[in-house]
């Protein structure tokens, strides 16, 4: 894949990780008090492992500030030698130009040689004519 | 303009009749449109430009100008987008109801990310014709070279034939 297309994906999978970073933990978050009015929320299912809890956050923020620097990474890939838009339209008009003489060159060549070849068949037919003294049929 | 769920096929079919015995009593296909064009009831545009984020309602975050330097606003993009998701965390844990300029702010950035890439995408384009004009270029010398090779060969070889006849 081309360089602006990974940057690109690269820009959408740091999305999809903070959306999900943040979805995952606003899920997953154990009840907090609000105010000492009401009473303590109800103690939190065994199924919230604490380590998990405390894992996760971590897990997900180190992918994401990976994901962060991968991007910088690919920015800094850019083979951006800007001389701007007019140095490459010169380079390509330039370009033009000399395709153009190498393009004629080639031609001529390719006419001389075909003519040689034909000039050489012409001389090969009159030679094997020769050799098998071949006569019109009358 | 009418519109139906399922038009029949256009009429101009009549006109072909003759085509397999006389292909010019046909008329010429129409040539290509300019301008603004109507399909499926929306208009557009054969200039194919890409659109300014003013164009699409979304503020402009890096410097407008003739020359933009890529790497240095991507990489300044790349930190305010990672600040403000620190913020957005700071915003949730302390004041949670105030999420939503935050996440708007998020987008905005992410919209000019993307505008930027996409800003990139015609220097590519000429950079990719630049490349392939250099191969065709490096292409036709070649064959010349084989060309001239060639013929010095088929020369020398007519010359032996001549000098191994004469020799006879």
């Amino acid at each position: 894949m081309d360089i602006i297309s990974q940057l690109q994906e690269q820009v959408n999978t740091i999305a999809a990780l903070a959306f999900n970073t943040f979805g995952t933990l606003q899920r997953d978050a154990p009840p907090v008090r609000l105010s000492p009015n009401y009473p303590e929320p109800p103690p939190a299912n065994p199924t919230e492992d604490a380590a998990n809890v405390a894992e996760q956050p971590k897990q997900m923020s180190a992918a994401f500030v990976k994901a962060a620097k991968q991007f910088d990474a690919l920015v800094a890939a850019l083979p951006l030698s800007d001389g701007g838009e007019e140095a490459q339209l010169k380079r390509i008009a330039e370009l033009q130009a000399e395709n153009d003489a190498v393009g004629q060159e080639l031609q001529k060549q390719l006419e001389a040689a075909e003519k040689e070849l034909k000039q050489v068949q012409e001389l090969f037919n009159q030679a094997t004519d020769n050799c098998l003294n071949l006569k019109k049929p009358e | 303009m009418s519109t139906a769920t399922y038009p029949p096929p256009p009429p101009y079919y009549r006109l072909y009749k003759d085509y397999l015995q006389d292909p010019n009593s046909t008329p010429e296909p129409p040539p290509p449109i300019d301008g603004t064009y109507l399909l499926f009831g929306s208009n557009y545009t054969t200039d194919d430009v890409l659109p300014s984020l003013e164009d699409q309602g979304v503020r402009q975050l890096y410097p407008k100008g003739p020359n933009v330097d890529f790497k240095k606003e991507l990489r300044a993009l790349n930190r305010e987008l990672q600040l403000h998701i620190l913020e957005l965390a700071d915003v949730l844990v302390e004041r949670p109801s105030q999420y939503a300029r935050r996440v708007e702010e998020i987008s905005l950035i992410f919209k000019n990310l993307h505008h930027l890439l996409n800003s990139l995408r015609p220097h590519q384009a000429r950079a990719t014709l630049i490349h392939i004009l250099e191969l065709q270029i490096q292409r036709r010398k070649q064959a010349i070279e084989d060309i001239k090779r060639r013929r010095e060969e088929a020369q020398k070889l007519l010359k032996e034939a001549l000098g191994t006849l004469e020799g006879q």
